[in-house]
C-alpha cells in the first residue's frame, strides 16, 4: 500500500528540481543580463504557443537562435565566463532551479505507484501507430492495454522489432519517454493503473491537491 | 607545401585513419565527436595526439552548420569528409567552397559530386563517353507505349542471347533504398507492373518516371580505385577489387584486389581483359568528366563477362586499403609496402599534382580485407548490441587492422558498442604473394583474433567472424 | 398625454442625445439638460394648466434642436446612432412595414443563427377593390435592441448559408428579395461553411439571382454586409453607414495595432473613410437615401416605417419595370412616383417572365460593372483605349468564328477520318486473325524474338543525345536575392520535426525556399513565381496602364501610395497577363503581397475584372495567383468593398461561358479577396505553408473573445474545412496548373 504522506514529507524536503540548461548545439553564447535570483517563466497560453522567458542567444553560421525556459523557477548561476565565446555542444550554460507544480508531485507519487512497464534494453522506443494514434485523439488514458498487446516499435541501429505488453491489465496513466529518443535499459516507458486502484490514484490526486503547496 | 588545418566531419575507424594521415603529412587537425561517441577511438586517438582546441563536442555528425561552426573556431582551412555523412554531399561541398569563409573539401569538386551522384545521369554521362551501361533506359520513361517497347526489346534481347528466363527491373526513377522497384519475368504481366510503379512513384515520389532495365543476375561486383588531381588532368587507377561477398543487406563483408585472379583460378571468360576493360573505361571517364579526387567506379560484370558501370562512388571508400596494400609506386619509398590511399586524397584535395603516371604504378599479390561486425549471420545480420570485454590481435608484417575499439584484455575497462551507427568493430587486412597465401593468411587472422564480450541480455556477443571464415575459401570464385 | 409620461419621454429623448454626441460638449445638448432639469425642479410647484403648457414648450425645443443637432452629426455619431439599442431594427421592420409576415429562420434565440432573420412577408396592394397580397422574402440582420443572444448582428457562416437557401427559394418562387443590412461585420470563425467562403458562396450566388432583390442599408460593415447586399436597387436609410471596415478596426489598423486607438484618431477615419448616406450617393454606390426623422429612426417613428415602406414598393416596382416592360401608363406613373401618390395603388406584378429574368441579371451586371470607374487611374491615351475597344470587338468575331464555327467543322471532318482509319485497322486486324489464318496470309505461326538492330542499339546508347547528358534539375530562372546571404534559417517547424538549420544558399536557391527535411514553405518574393511558375519573361501584360489613386481623398495615403508604387514599380498591386503554360495559352492575375500588402481597391478589380473579361473572349483559362492580399484596401472605403461583388460577378460570367477559374494562394490571404472572388472558385489551391482566412488571428481575438489555436488558418486546416481543393508544393506548381489545365474547367476552353 502506498503511504502518500511520507512520499509527500519526501518531496517536501526537497521541494524542487534542478534544471541545466545546455547548448542545444555549437556557437557563441550571449546571455541577456539574466542575474542569479532572477525569475523566469516557462511556455504559456493555452497551446504553450508563447515561449518562456529568453535565457541566452546562441549564434552559429549567422543564425542567432534563442534559448528560452521550459519551466518556469529561479536562476541559481550562470557560466558568465561563456559570454561571447564558442561554446561546444551540450555545454551548461545555467541552472534554474524549479519548485514542483502539484501536476508534477503528482507524476512522481505515481510513478511509484503504477504498474512500470520498462524498456528491456537501450534502444530508440516508439508506440505502434494504432496506439499512437489513440493518445494522439484521447490523451494517455484512453488506451487500454493487457498481456500480450502489441505496443511498442523498438528501433536499434536502424533495424525495427515489435514489443509487447506484460503486466497487469489495465489503463495507461502516464507515458515516460520521448518518441524517437534513446532509452536507457531499465528505464519505465509507460505507467500502467489497473482499474481496480482508480479510486486510490483518485486519492492520491486529491491529497496532493489538498497538502501540496505551489512554490513559485 | 603550406601546412593546413583539417576538420574531420567523420567519426570511428575512418576518422582515425584520416587523423593518422593528417599528421604524417605534417598537417593539422581538428575533430568532432557527439555525446554517444565519449569513449570512441578517434576521440581518444585526438586527445591522444592532439592539444587542445583540437576536439569539439558536437550535436549531431549530420548537421553541416555545427561542423562549418567548429571549422571556423578551430580555424580550419580544409575539410574531410570520410565516408557516409557528408561524403557524397553536393551541396556540402558546395558550401564549403562558397561561403564567406572559404575552406577546401578533400573530395572532387561539387559539381562532380552532383553529376555522378545521381545514378541516371552516371548512366547518361557513361554512354555518352562509350562506357559499357546496362541495357535500358537512361531516362525517365512517361510513356507506356514506350515503356513496353523497351520491355519487349529487352526480352527478345536476352532470348537472342541465349538467357532462358528474361527479366526486366522496373524502377521509380525518383525512388531509392529498395522501394518502387520489382521484377518481371515476362511481357505479358510488364504492363500491370508498370502500372502498378507509375502509380506508386506518382503518389510517393510526385515523379512518374519509370526506368527499365535488364535485370543481371549472379554478377561480381568489381571496383576499380581512381585518383586524379585536382583540374582533372590526370588521373590513374590502382587496379580492381572484387566486393562480391555481402550481407543479406547488399552491404559488403569482404573485399579483395584484384578483381579476378586468372593466374590461379579458371574463369568462363577472359577474365584480364575484363579487369584490363574496367580500368580503361573508368580512368578515361574520369578524365572526360574532369573528375578530381579519389573516387571508385563500380562494375558488374555478368557470369558471361560482360561489365556494365553501375554508378561512381565520389569518395574515399571503407576498402580502400585493400587497393592501397596491392600497389606499389615506382619512385616513392613510402609505397614500398602498399600506397595510403587516404593520404594521397588528402594531398591531392589540397591541390598537390599526382607525381606519377600510371606506368609507374604496379600492383603486387592479392589483399583481402575483412570487416568485422557484431551481427548475427544467422538471424539475417541483425545487429548485436552490447560490450566488448577482449579485443586483440596478432600484429604481423602482412596484417593492418583499423578499428575504433581500443585492445582490450580481459580485466580492463569494457568497451561499449555505440548503437546509433553501425556495429562496426574492425577491419582488417591481410596480404600475400598470391591468392592462396593471402586465404591461408586470411583464415590465421581470423582464426587468432581474441573477440569476447556479451550482448545487453548477457549472452556472449555474436560476431560474423565465423561467416567470414566460411567465405575465404570461395573468393574470387565465379 | 398624461404629464408624467411626457416627461418620462423627453427624459429618454435627452439620454439618447447625450448617448450619441458622446463625451463632446455641445451647447444645444447642455441647453437641453439644463432646460430640462429646471422644469423638473419647478414641475411639482407649476400648476395644473402651467404643467401641460411647460411640458408642450419643452417639446417644442426639443424638436427644434433635435433638427439643430441633426447637422451637426459627424459621420462617427451615425455610426453610434445605427449602433444604438433603440435603432429600429429588423422585427420593428417586418411589423410595420409589412402586412404580414412568418418568420422562417429560427424563432429568437431558437435559430441557427439568431443574428439573422429570414422570413416570408406580404406587402397588401390595392387593385381596384380588389387587395392583392404580394409575397416577399425578406432577409437581414437582427440587431434585437440589445439581445445578447443576436451577437449585435454579427453573423455567422452557417446564419449567411441558412440566408442564401432561402434566397434560392424566393428564386424558385420567383418573389423580390428585401434585404435588410445591419451588421458591424461577419463573425470571423473558419468552422465549416466558413466565414470568408461562405460570403463568397452568396455573392456568386447572388449575382444569379433571377428575381428582383432589394437592399436597405443601415449598417453595413464590410463583408458582413455584402453577404446579402448583391441586390438590383440599394437603398440606405440616411443615418446610416457602409464601410469598408469600422472605423475603430480603421484606427486600429492607422496608429499599429499594439495599443488601443484614440476617440479622436476613431473620429478622423470615420470622417476619411466616407461612409455616410450622402457620401456612397454621392460615389454611386448606393441608388437612393431614405430620410430618417432627426437623429435617426427609432421604433416609435410610425412615419418613417410608412416612408419606408414607399421606398422598397418603388424600388421593387422599379426593377420590374426596367427588366419586364409594364404599360405606358404605369411606367410612367412609377417614374413619377418621387413626388406623387403611394406607389400602393399602382399595380405592379413582381413575378418575372422567363425574358426578363435574364434581363434582370444582365441588368445586374451592368450596374455593378459601372460602379468605381472613376475610382482608379487610366494612363492610357484615348487613342490605346479606342484601339483596346476595337481590339475586343475583333477578338470576339475571332473566337465566335475559330472556336465555334469553324472548329465544329474542323471535329467534324477529323471525325470522319478517324473513323476511316479505324475501320482499316480493324480489316489488317481481322486479315492477322483468325480469318486470315484460315486463308493463309499474314505472318507466319511462330513469333520470332529477333530484335532489330535499331532498337538493340537504342537499349545500350545513350538516348537524345542532343540533350546534355546531365540533367539539369532544379534550376530556376529567378532566384531569390535572399540566395546571396551567407547564413542559416532556423524552419519553424525545427523543435517538433528536428529540422536541421538550411544554409540561405541552398534553401533560396536550389530548394525554392521549402526545408527539405520537413516541406515548410518559406515566403518567396512574387518574381519567383512569374518566372519560374508563368514564364513572364515571354508573357504579354496588359492593363499595365491602369493604376491605383486615392478616390477619398484620404488623407496621407497619396504618399503612400507613390511609395509603393516606387519600392515594387507597379501600379497596383494586380500585375495580369497573358502567357502559356506548357503551351496552353492562359491568362493570369497576380495579387503581389508587397504593393500594400496585395490590398484590392478600384484598380486591382477593374484589372482583374478586365482579365476575366478577355478571357472569356480568348477563350483561356483563368488563373488567379494571390502571393498575399491582406484585404480590401481600407483607404478607398467602400470603392474597395464594391470590388467584392463587382469582381465576383465578372468570374461568374466567366465561368457560366464555360472558361476554367482557378485561384492559387500563397504566402497569406485574407478579408475581403477570399470572401468574394477568390472564395467564389470551384478550384481553390494553395501553396503549403500557406494561411488562408477571414479574420487574422488577433481580430479574431478581439471581436469574438477567443483564442484561436496557432494553425487555425493554415492551408492543411483549411483543406480539412473544406475550404480548399488541394494543396501543393511550390516546386511542382507549373506541374500541377497544366495537369488542372488538363483536367478541370468548362467546355468553352479553345483547346478542349
Amino acid at each position: 500500500m502506498l503511504n502518500v504522506k511520507e512520499m509527500l514529507d519526501e518531496l517536501n524536503a526537497s521541494p524542487y528540481e534542478e534544471i541545466e540548461i545546455r547548448t542545444p548545439h555549437t556557437g557563441v553564447v550571449d546571455f541577456v543580463g539574466l542575474a542569479p535570483g532572477d525569475r523566469v517563466a516557462g511556455p504559456s497560453g493555452k497551446w504553450l504557443e508563447r515561449p518562456g522567458t529568453l535565457l541566452a542567444n546562441l549564434t552559429r553560421e549567422k543564425n542567432k537562435k534563442s534559448i528560452c525556459a521550459t519551466q518556469k523557477g529561479q536562476v541559481m548561476d550562470i557560466q558568465t565566463a561563456l559570454e561571447g565565446r564558442f561554446v561546444e555542444a551540450g555545454e551548461r550554460l545555467m541552472t534554474i532551479r524549479h519548485f514542483l507544480s502539484k501536476e508534477e508531485v503528482i507524476g512522481r507519487i505515481l510513478k511509484k505507484a503504477l504498474h512500470l512497464f520498462c524498456a528491456p534494453e537501450r534502444a530508440k522506443y516508439y508506440f505502434v501507430p494504432e496506439i499512437d494514434a489513440k493518445i494522439k485523439a484521447g490523451g494517455e488514458q484512453s488506451v487500454k492495454v493487457r498481456e500480450g498487446l502489441d505496443m511498442f516499435i523498438v528501433s536499434r541501429m536502424k533495424r525495427e522489432t515489435a514489443l509487447s505488453y506484460t503486466g497487469p491489465q489495465g489503463i495507461i496513466y502516464a507515458v515516460y519517454f520521448q518518441q524517437g529518443d534513446n532509452v536507457d535499459g531499465g528505464q519505465p516507458l509507460i505507467g500502467v493503473c489497473p482499474e481496480n486502484q482508480l479510486t486510490l490514484i483518485q486519492d492520491v490526486v486529491n491529497r496532493v491537491h489538498g497538502e501540496w503547496e505551489e512554490r513559485d | 607545401m603550406s601546412r593546413h588545418t583539417l576538420l574531420i566531419a567523420n567519426r570511428g575507424e575512418i576518422a582515425m585513419r584520416i587523423l593518422r594521415a593528417c599528421i604524417a603529412l605534417g598537417h593539422d587537425f581538428a575533430c568532432v565527436y557527439t555525446s554517444a561517441d565519449e569513449q570512441s577511438g578517434h576521440v581518444r586517438l585526438a586527445r591522444d595526439l592532439g592539444g587542445p582546441g583540437r576536439l569539439f563536442r558536437i550535436s549531431s555528425y549530420q548537421d553541416p552548420s555545427e561542423m562549418l561552426a567548429v571549422a571556423d573556431a578551430a580555424n580550419a582551412t580544409a575539410v574531410h569528409p570520410g565516408y557516409g555523412f557528408f561524403a557524397e554531399d553536393y551541396r556540402f561541398a558546395r558550401r564549403v567552397v562558397e561561403r564567406k569563409r572559404p575552406l577546401i573539401f578533400i573530395g572532387p569538386s561539387w559539381a562532380v559530386v552532383r553529376d555522378l551522384g545521381d545514378k541516371i545521369n552516371t548512366k547518361r554521362i557513361a554512354r555518352a563517353h562509350l562506357v559499357p551501361t546496362i541495357p535500358g533506359s537512361d531516362r525517365p520513361i512517361y510513356d507506356e507505349m514506350e515503356a513496353v517497347e523497351l520491355a519487349q526489346t529487352i526480352f527478345a534481347f536476352q532470348h537472342d542471347q541465349g538467357i532462358d528466363e528474361g527479366c526486366v527491373l522496373v524502377k521509380a526513377s525518383a525512388g531509392g533504398g529498395g522501394m518502387g522497384i520489382e521484377e518481371v519475368y515476362d511481357a505479358d504481366t510488364f504492363r500491370s507492373v508498370y502500372r502498378r510503379i507509375r502509380n506508386y512513384a506518382k503518389r510517393n515520389l510526385s515523379d512518374e518516371g519509370v526506368l527499365i532495365e535488364q535485370r543481371i543476375f549472379d554478377f561480381n561486383h568489381l571496383e576499380v580505385q581512381v585518383l586524379a588531381e585536382r583540374g582533372g588532368k590526370n588521373a590513374v587507377h590502382l587496379g580492381t577489387r572484387n566486393c562480391s561477398v555481402q550481407s543479406l543487406g547488399r552491404q559488403k563483408r569482404i573485399e579483395v584486389a584484384p578483381g579476378f585472379d586468372p593466374a590461379s583460378l579458371d574463369y568462363a571468360f577472359d577474365a584480364a581483359g575484363v579487369l584490363s576493360a574496367i580500368t580503361r573505361h573508368s580512368v578515361h571517364m574520369a578524365l572526360a568528366v574532369g573528375y578530381d579526387n579519389v573516387g571508385t567506379w563500380e562494375w558488374i560484370v555478368t557470369p558471361r563477362g560482360e561489365p556494365f558501370l553501375m554508378e561512381v562512388n565520389t569518395r574515399i571508400q571503407v576498402e580502400n586499403g585493400v587497393s592501397g596494400i596491392t600497389a606499389r609506386i615506382r619512385g616513392r619509398a613510402d609505397c614500398e609496402q602498399g600506397v595510403d590511399v587516404i593520404a594521397e586524397q588528402i594531398r591531392l584535395g589540397l591541390g598537390e599534382p599526382l607525381g606519377y603516371a600510371q606506368q609507374d604504378i604496379s600492383l603486387a599479390g592479392v589483399g583481402i580485407e575483412y570487416r568485422i561486425l557484431a551481427e548475427d549471420p544467422a538471424d539475417r545480420f541483425t545487429p548485436c548490441l552490447g560490450r566488448i570485454e577482449a579485443f586483440g590481435w596478432k600484429p604481423e608484417p602482412w596484417l593492418q587492422v583499423f578499428t575504433q575499439v581500443p585492445p582490450l584484455e580481459h580485466g580492463q575497462e569494457p568497451y561499449e558498442i555505440p548503437m546509433d551507427f553501425d556495429p562496426n568493430l574492425a577491419l582488417g587486412i591481410v596480404w600475400g604473394e598470391n591468392l592462396d597465401q593471402a586465404r591461408s593468411r586470411g583464415v590465421e587472422f581470423l582464426n587468432g583474433l581474441t573477440l569476447e564480450g556479451t550482448d545487453t541480455r548477457g549472452e556472449p556477443l555474436r560476431t560474423n567472424v565465423a561467416f567470414l571464415l566460411s567465405r575465404t575459401q570461395t573468393i574470387l570464385h565465379f | 398625454m398624461d404629464i408624467d409620461k411626457r416627461t418620462r419621454e423627453l427624459a429618454a429623448r435627452l439620454t439618447y442625445i447625450r448617448d450619441i454626441f458622446g463625451q463632446r460638449e455641445n451647447a444645444s445638448v447642455a441647453l437641453l439638460r439644463t432646460r430640462l432639469e429646471e422644469f423638473l425642479e419647478q414641475a411639482p410647484h407649476l400648476g395644473m394648466r402651467e404643467l401641460p403648457l411647460q411640458v408642450a414648450r419643452l417639446e417644442e425645443l426639443f424638436a427644434l434642436l433635435e433638427g439643430k443637432l441633426e447637422g451637426e452629426l459627424s459621420p462617427m455619431d451615425r455610426v453610434r446612432i445605427v449602433r444604438h439599442p433603440q435603432r429600429i431594427c429588423l422585427k420593428d421592420i417586418l411589423e410595420n412595414v409589412y402586412d404580414n409576415y412568418t418568420e422562417i429562420g429560427g424563432q429568437d434565440e431558437w435559430s441557427i443563427d439568431p443574428g439573422i432573420i429570414i422570413a416570408r412577408a406580404t406587402i397588401a396592394r390595392r387593385m381596384g377593390k380588389k387587395t392583392v397580397h404580394q409575397s416577399v422574402m425578406v432577409v437581414g440582420q437582427e440587431k434585437g435592441h440589445g439581445q445578447e443572444f443576436r451577437n449585435a448582428g454579427s453573423i455567422k457562416p452557417w446564419g449567411n448559408a441558412n440566408a442564401l437557401y432561402y434566397m434560392r427559394v424566393a428564386e424558385i418562387e420567383n418573389i423580390p428579395i428585401h434585404t435588410y443590412v445591419f451588421t458591424p461585420g461577419a463573425f470571423p470563425v473558419e468552422d465549416y461553411p466558413g466565414a470568408a467562403q461562405q460570403i463568397a458562396k452568396n455573392l456568386y450566388v447572388m449575382s444569379g439571382l433571377k428575381v428582383p432583390i432589394i437592399s436597405v442599408f443601415s449598417e453595413g460593415g464590410s463583408g458582413g454586409a455584402e453577404a446579402i447586399a448583391l441586390a438590383d436597387r440599394r437603398l440606405m436609410l440616411s443615418h446610416g453607414y457602409y464601410s469598408v471596415i469600422s472605423p475603430e478596426g480603421a484606427a486600429a489598423i492607422e496608429g499599429g495595432l499594439k495599443d488601443k486607438a484614440t476617440p479622436e484618431l476613431i473620429e478622423r477615419c470615420a470622417e476619411r473613410l466616407r461612409i455616410t448616406a450622402a457620401d456612397n450617393l454621392e460615389l454611386g454606390f448606393i441608388d437612393r437615401v431614405i430620410q430618417e426623422p432627426p437623429l435617426g429612426a427609432r421604433p416609435e417613428h410610425y412615419d418613417f416605417f410608412r416612408q419606408l415602406r414607399r421606398e422598397v414598393i418603388r424600388a421593387t416596382d422599379e426593377v420590374v419595370d426596367a427588366v419586364e416592360g409594364l404599360g405606358p401608363l404605369r411606367g410612367m406613373a412609377i417614374r413619377r412616383q418621387a413626388r406623387s401618390a403611394d406607389p400602393q395603388d399602382i399595380f405592379v406584378r413582381w413575378s418575372l417572365g422567363q425574358a426578363a429574368r435574364t434581363k434582370l441579371v444582365d441588368r445586374r451586371h451592368e450596374k455593378y460593372r459601372a460602379m468605381s470607374r472613376t475610382a482608379c487611374r487610366d494612363n492610357r491615351s484615348l487613342g490605346a483605349r479606342i484601339a483596346s475597344g476595337l481590339e475586343g470587338l475583333l477578338w470576339a468575331a475571332h473566337s465566335t468564328l475559330r472556336h465555334d464555327f469553324l472548329a465544329r467543322y474542323k471535329r467534324r471532318l477529323l471525325g470522319l477520318l478517324e473513323a476511316a482509319e479505324a475501320e482499316l485497322r480493324a480489316l489488317r486486324q481481322g486479315l492477322d486473325g483468325p480469318l486470315g489464318r484460315l486463308l493463309g496470309l499474314g505472318a507466319g505461326q511462330q513469333r520470332r524474338m529477333e530484335v532489330p538492330p535499331e532498337a538493340l542499339e537504342r537499349l545500350v546508347s545513350l538516348s537524345c543525345p542532343e540533350d546534355c547528358p546531365c540533367r539539369l534539375e532544379d534550376t530556376w530562372v529567378y532566384v531569390s536575392p535572399k540566395s546571396r546571404e551567407d547564413r542559416t534559417q532556423t524552419c519553424p517547424n525545427s523543435s517538433t520535426h528536428g529540422c536541421l538549420d538550411l544554409w540561405g544558399p541552398d534553401l533560396f536557391g536550389e530548394f525554392a525556399g521549402v526545408c527539405s527535411h520537413c516541406g515548410h514553405h518559406f515566403p518567396l518574393e512574387f518574381q519567383w513565381y512569374l518566372y519560374n511558375v508563368f514564364d513572364f519573361a515571354s508573357a504579354f501584360e496588359f492593363n499595365r496602364e491602369l493604376e491605383s489613386r486615392n478616390p477619398l481623398d484620404y488623407e496621407g495615403f497619396d504618399l503612400k501610395l507613390e511609395q509603393a508604387k516606387c519600392q515594387t514599380g507597379l501600379g497596383c498591386s494586380c500585375i495580369t497577363f497573358e502567357t502559356r503554360i506548357e503551351g496552353i495559352a492562359t491568362i493570369v492575375a497576380v495579387l503581389a503581397s508587397p504593393f500594400r500588402g496585395g490590398t484590392v481597391g478600384a484598380a486591382e478589380g477593374e484589372k482583374l475584372i478586365r482579365a476575366a473579361e478577355r478571357a472569356m473572349l480568348k477563350r483561356t483559362p483563368l488563373i488567379l495567383y494571390s502571393h498575399g492580399t491582406a484585404g480590401i484596401r481600407i483607404q478607398e472605403g467602400t470603392c474597395g468593398v464594391i470590388q467584392m461583388p463587382r469582381v465576383t460577378m465578372a468570374v461568374r460570367r466567366y465561368i457560366e461561358a464555360g472558361g476554367l477559374y482557378l485561384v492559387l494562394y500563397d504566402t497569406n490571404s485574407y478579408a475581403g479577396p477570399v470572401a468574394s472572388f477568390l472564395g467564389c472558385s470551384p478550384y481553390q489551391f494553395a501553396v503549403r505553408s500557406s494561411n488562408i482566412g477571414f479574420a487574422g488571428p488577433g481580430v479574431i481575438r478581439e471581436t469574438t473573445g477567443v483564442d484561436v489555436p496557432p494553425k487555425y488558418h493554415r492551408a492543411f486546416s483549411a483543406l480539412s474545412r473544406g475550404h480548399i481543393q488541394g494543396i501543393w508544393d511550390r516546386r511542382d506548381i507549373k506541374k500541377n496548373l497544366h495537369q488542372a489545365l488538363l483536367t478541370m474547367g468548362g467546355k468553352n476552353l479553345y483547346y478542349r
